[in-house]
């Protein structure tokens, strides 16, 4: 379980700023420390999903030269948000996971911009909705729906099962 | 158990906002961010490598592939050349860039510092890059950072064997800056759609245009003066509004950029003659 958090946590956050650039799509890369966040959300519930959250948005704001500390705190909070979640909602279903990770991607990223507020972050939500937050949370819902499926298939595989 | 799961958000939230309260009173993010880049450099630097090594292999499995319809006999040599070709194109292109950034610092009337990128941030909410050089290069806060083309950016964050380099298209990034033809002055600003733009008094730029050519003021002895910024692409007409602003092409494809020279020297000279002017 250790393992799993550390290379899912440090591995994301590192993927992020080096391998994730190549992925990008008309200038629109994917979180990928937050899918994993909400991976482990779903696995292992709120307390691991926080702490997941906080140690890939920390290692995200020291790669990226923002303030640090913004993003360890919004990823907190997806993090423990999605693992409270977990049993309430049918969260296996794709159709649940898409729409999910789109709303949550939209939500960190207005926590986002308020907590920058308070610190002078030039620019308007409207333009951060609509050249950032909208793209990625539709770039987030299907790669982290890919990432679930991948994830549940493995899980049926290890188990012996079919998983279709 | 539910006193625990709260326990731990709230202990989270607290250390977030203590590290943000510290770097915003002037603490930096001090050892903190220290022991962190500690572990994260080294992990950068080998995950390019990695990286590097996977996209080279996986360009010449592609092409090898291509050439399976030709005849039996010359099939083996073909995808031996090909191969080869390849990697020495991949060099080629290397040496290329390599050798224009060592011509510029050649003629550039200051000391300067080659680096690699080894990271990058391209989210929207912050654009930078991540280089290989560092407190124990002689590296500082707020050392420019060009390439032949133009200027990249400047070092916000500097780590021992790693500097974060602000782009000129991150939303927080302002830039002295002249059009070089009307010497209208005004400042180059990022936005988050990843674009640049120079603002100006509307009163003294009547006569900024598309085409002209956008380059550092020096005022504020932070950056050189001349060092090029970008072309005016358009001028947004805001009518009487005291502000007017001009959309720039920036004079760096800054998703391409590799290698850069960290200016660690300083010169009341204008450099602008030192870039080609046609870009």
């Amino acid at each position: 379980m250790r393992l799993l958090f550390f290379v899912m946590t440090f591995g994301g956050s590192l993927a992020q700023s080096s391998i994730v650039p190549a992925l990008s799509v008309g200038g629109v890369t994917p979180d990928l420390p937050l899918i994993l966040t909400v991976l482990l959300a779903l696995r292992r519930g709120p307390e691991i999903g926080c702490a997941a959250g906080f140690v890939a948005g920390l290692l995200q704001d020291v790669a990226g030269g923002g303030l640090v500390g913004v993003q360890a705190v919004t990823k907190a909070l997806a993090g423990f948000g999605v693992g409270m979640l977990v049993g309430r909602l049918w969260l296996a279903n794709p159709l649940v996971q898409v729409p999910g990770l789109v709303l949550l991607t939209l939500g960190e990223g207005v926590a986002r911009f308020f907590l920058l507020q308070l610190f002078h972050y030039p620019a308007s939500l409207g333009e951060l909705m609509l050249h950032v937050i909208l793209p990625q949370a539709l770039y987030n819902g299907f790669l982290g729906a890919a990432c679930m499926l991948a994830a549940a298939a493995a899980e049926a595989l290890r188990r012996g099962r079919t998983w279709i | 158990m539910r006193f625990r799961k709260y326990g731990l958000l709230v202990s989270v939230l607290l250390v977030s906002l203590l590290l943000l309260t510290v770097q915003t009173r002037g603490g930096g993010t001090g050892r903190a961010g220290e022991l962190v880049a500690l572990v994260v450099t080294p992990a950068q630097n080998l995950l390019v490598k990695i990286h590097r090594g996977a996209v080279g292999l996986w360009t010449a499995y592609v092409d090898w592939k291509s050439v399976r319809s030709e005849n039996v006999v010359l099939r083996a040599e073909s995808e031996r050349l090909r191969v080869q070709a390849l990697q020495a194109g991949e060099t080629k292109q290397e040496n290329e860039r390599l050798r224009r950034l060592l011509a510029l610092r050649d003629r550039l009337p200051l000391a300067t510092l080659a680096g690699e990128v080894i990271g990058r941030e391209a989210g929207g909410w912050v654009r930078s890059l991540t280089v290989n050089r560092g407190r124990g290069d002689g590296i500082t806060q707020q050392t420019p950072v060009i390439v032949p083309e133009g200027l990249v950016g400047r070092v916000v964050q500097v780590r021992g064997r790693a500097a974060v380099v602000q782009l000129l298209n991150d939303p927080t990034s302002t830039v002295g800056a002249v059009v070089q033809r009307t010497r209208t002055a005004g400042l180059v600003e990022g936005d988050v759609g990843g674009t640049v733009r120079f603002k100006f008094m509307a009163r003294d730029g009547a006569g900024v245009g598309p085409g002209d050519l956008v380059v550092t003021s020096g005022l504020g002895a932070l950056f050189p003066k001349g060092l090029p910024v970008g072309r005016v692409v358009a001028v947004e007409d805001k009518g009487s509004a005291l502000f007017h602003f001009a959309l720039l092409a920036p004079a760096v494809d800054f998703s391409r950029v590799e290698e850069v020279l960290l200016l660690t020297g300083q010169t009341p000279q204008d450099v602008a003659g030192l870039f080609p002017s046609d870009g």
